[in-house]
């Protein structure tokens, strides 16, 4: 495991030197400045000068975002070929490409921090950074492509929408896209969620097999409460909001559209206390959490395993046609 | 009345004939294409892939549509998609291979696609406007596809070592097989009679290899050996297909008749 | 097409419809340009979001950012229309004329 909150410095010190942000300041004071320009929602580009700990800090962010929509094209992935209808296996495969598109998209917004694409995969494949727990889980049914779509990613666009606003501008400018490309995600899956509640019996139990197996990492997704002011990335305003701010949002617009299906949520504790105004829910189990994004999750080692099969299979054509990964850095 | 109402019996059923290659075709390479979606060796390459299988899926799914209004049984077109056995497709053997690696994946899309703009070209002007209306919206995304496959092939064929040696394997494997794509089809020569297509398929092969060899003289690639057995290309099915066939049924066949 | 060897970033513009400026949308990286206007057209292009594209290596571009070139710090406002604010002068010189026409 790497220390996330490593400050070994992503750009030599030359090029560090170079970047412009109030070059007449000593040091201490163009850190303050930077604080300042940030905290009042001041923008950073990729060629500004900015302290190692907010690039190490960004770049770690951006990282898992875009290890994660890399590793979520797998658990769909599946079921491209299985699709039932040749409409759904269109939507299907659209979908997913936008997943590839957008770790392509986050991928590059990395890349201009200083680390290159090659050494982000290769640190993935290696263990070295981490991915959402959902995708550390098996799919087992048609039912999870529409539980997927729907609440996974549902429980995603909560969390990407308060980052459309990120101190960091390239990261927020992403954000946007790929938030208007996932509201279409969301729609396929109710779509397909909906088809089946509507469906025969055996449809519906799929469906309901399949939330009741989703739901606890569903829950754990946003990860535990931590305290607002002892997190650096609130500091740095590279995003804006907690861990419980984004679950009970989740937990707000979609349990009343899950249960209007006649669909039922595998927690008895669920419900929303009026007086607070929140939504109060089983404790998740943070173990499971902190064993499946480190690796060892159900599905972790067949999904890295797939994916250094494939990268080693094309090992040739980035060596050759792709040319050398670039060595300037 | 529905649209093959006016057709000579004859010709509405090699009309029939060919829609269901066509449609064929598009869906089984459309599968071979989506299979790539998350493996291909850039991410870029990924999501390019997946529009050309999107592209392809989406053309056999308006050639279904309009087989299922030709032939008029009731059957929808996602029934007539899925719902055969295996030996029931008519896809040419060309596409009836194993993923394989990238190499392959280009090898078949460059030979696919070049005989498919030849089928293409041969029915623009045809006498059946519900087909000429379709294959004028064909045409035009295909263009890409064209582009796409003779932008790697040249990648390929040009870079020595590994990815050339890559390529004339696959080359050796698919080229074979290639004129399978515009083979005799039962029947073509009332399609060709009634102004449906502009000519059989002897005509269609030659017009193929004459577009495809300047290129590959120039990347140094053998024309693809003139097509045997040229009727069995289109029924016997390789195991690879049967796989792929239990895939992509095992949903519907899960609850037959279901809603999905 | 270049005789350059591996893969390096191409800026991608792009116009949303007709009379539209081109915008940036963001990068890809390709091998050479055209591989690198097939991709853009896949990252930028595929929910047929834009009418036309361009992509420019970006060791292509020359930047310009410097402040004291672009944001000069003495007052450039005579340049701008909020240069010439209007509405109290206005006010006044229209009272001023009622009041002298009353007279």
């Amino acid at each position: 495991m790497t220390d996330p909150l490593s400050l070994a410095p992503i750009l030599p010190e030359r090029e560090r030197r170079a970047l412009r942000f109030n070059q007449e300041l000593a040091h201490d004071a163009r850190q303050d400045a930077f604080v300042e320009h940030v905290q009042a929602g001041g923008k950073v580009e990729a060629g500004d000068w900015m302290p190692d700990e907010y690039r190490a800090a960004v770049l770690r962010f951006v990282e898992m975002h875009a290890n994660s929509e890399l590793m979520g094209v797998l658990p769909e992935r599946d079921w491209i070929l299985r699709a039932p209808t040749l409409r759904r296996k269109l939507a299907l495969t659209a979908k997913i490409q936008d997943e590839v598109g957008h770790a392509q998209l986050l991928y590059r917004v990395a890349e201009d921090l200083g680390k290159s694409r090659e050494a982000m995969i290769e640190d993935l494949l290696a263990g070295k950074t981490k991915f959402h727990n959902v995708f550390h889980y098996p799919t087992r049914s048609w039912a999870d492509v529409g539980v997927i779509a729907w609440l996974v990613d549902a429980a995603a666009i909560v969390a990407q929408q308060a980052l459309r606003d990120s101190s960091y501008g390239p990261y927020a400018r992403t954000m946007r896209k790929i938030c208007w490309e996932e509201s279409v995600h969301i729609m396929h899956g109710r779509d397909v969620v909906v088809t089946l509640v509507s469906g025969t019996d055996a449809q519906r139990a799929m469906l309901q097999e399949s939330l009741d197996r989703w739901w606890p990492p569903l829950i754990q997704m946003h990860g535990p409460r931590s305290p607002r002011e002892k997190d650096r990335d609130l500091f740095w305003r590279i995003k804006a909001k907690t861990s419980e701010e984004l679950r009970q949002e989740f937990l707000s617009i979609y349990v009343p559209r899950i249960r209007e299906l006649g669909l039922t949520l595998p927690d008895p504790q669920l419900r929303l206390d009026e007086a607070t105004g929140e939504w109060r829910y089983t404790e998740p189990d943070w173990d499971e959490l902190r064993a499946v994004v480190t690796g060892h999750g159900p599905a972790s080692e067949a999904r890295l395993g797939f994916r250094r099969l494939s990268w080693a299979e094309h090992a040739w054509v980035r060596a050759s046609v792709l040319g050398a990964p670039s060595v300037a850095a | 009345m529905t649209v093959g109402d006016a057709l000579l019996p004859a010709t509405r059923s090699s009309l029939e004939i060919l829609l269901l290659a066509m449609a064929d075709d598009e869906f089984v390479i459309g599968f071979g294409d989506s299979e790539w979606t998350g493996i291909a060796p850039l991410l870029e390459e990924d999501v390019a892939m997946s529009s050309l299988a999107q592209d392809e899926l989406g053309h056999a799914r308006a050639l279904y549509e309009l087989l299922a209004s030709v032939v008029d049984d009731g059957r929808s077109a996602d029934a007539i998609a899925y719902d055969r056995p295996p030996e029931g497709y008519y896809h040419a053997r060309l596409l009836d291979h194993e993923r394989g690696d990238w190499a392959t994946a280009i090898a078949r899309r460059y030979l696919y696609e070049t005989a498919d703009a030849t089928r293409l070209e041969a029915l623009a002007g045809s006498s059946f406007v519900p087909l000429r209306d379709l294959v004028a919206k064909i045409r035009r995304e295909e263009r890409y596809h064209l582009m796409h496959a003779e932008a790697w092939l040249e990648r390929l064929a040009g870079a020595e070592g590994e990815p050339r040696e890559r390529l004339l394997r696959a080359w050796g494997r698919l080229a074979p097989d290639a004129a399978t794509v515009l083979g005799p089809l039962p029947g073509e020569l009332s399609l060709e009679m009634s102004g449906i297509a502009d000519a059989t398929s002897a005509v269609l092969d030659a017009r193929w290899r004459a577009a495809i060899r300047p290129m590959l003289e120039r990347l140094r690639l053998p024309a693809p050996p003139p097509a045997t057995e040229a009727t069995a290309g289109r029924t016997a099915h390789s195991a690879a297909f049967r796989d792929l066939w239990s895939e992509f049924t095992a949903v519907r066949l899960s609850e037959p008749g279901a809603t999905w | 097409m270049t005789a350059r060897q591996g893969l390096e970033p191409y800026e991608v513009f792009r116009q949303e419809k007709d009379g539209d400026a081109m915008r940036h949308g963001g990068s890809v990286m390709a091998p050479d340009p055209t591989l690198a206007l097939h991709y853009a057209r896949e990252m930028f292009g595929r929910r047929q979001e834009s009418i036309r594209l361009w992509v420019v290596r970006r060791s292509d571009i020359a930047v310009l950012d410097d402040a004291d070139l672009l944001q000069p710090p003495l007052d450039r406002s005579f340049k701008k229309p909020a240069g010439y604010p209007m509405r109290d002068k206005l006010a006044a010189a229209r009272s001023g004329a009622r009041a002298r026409a009353s007279k």
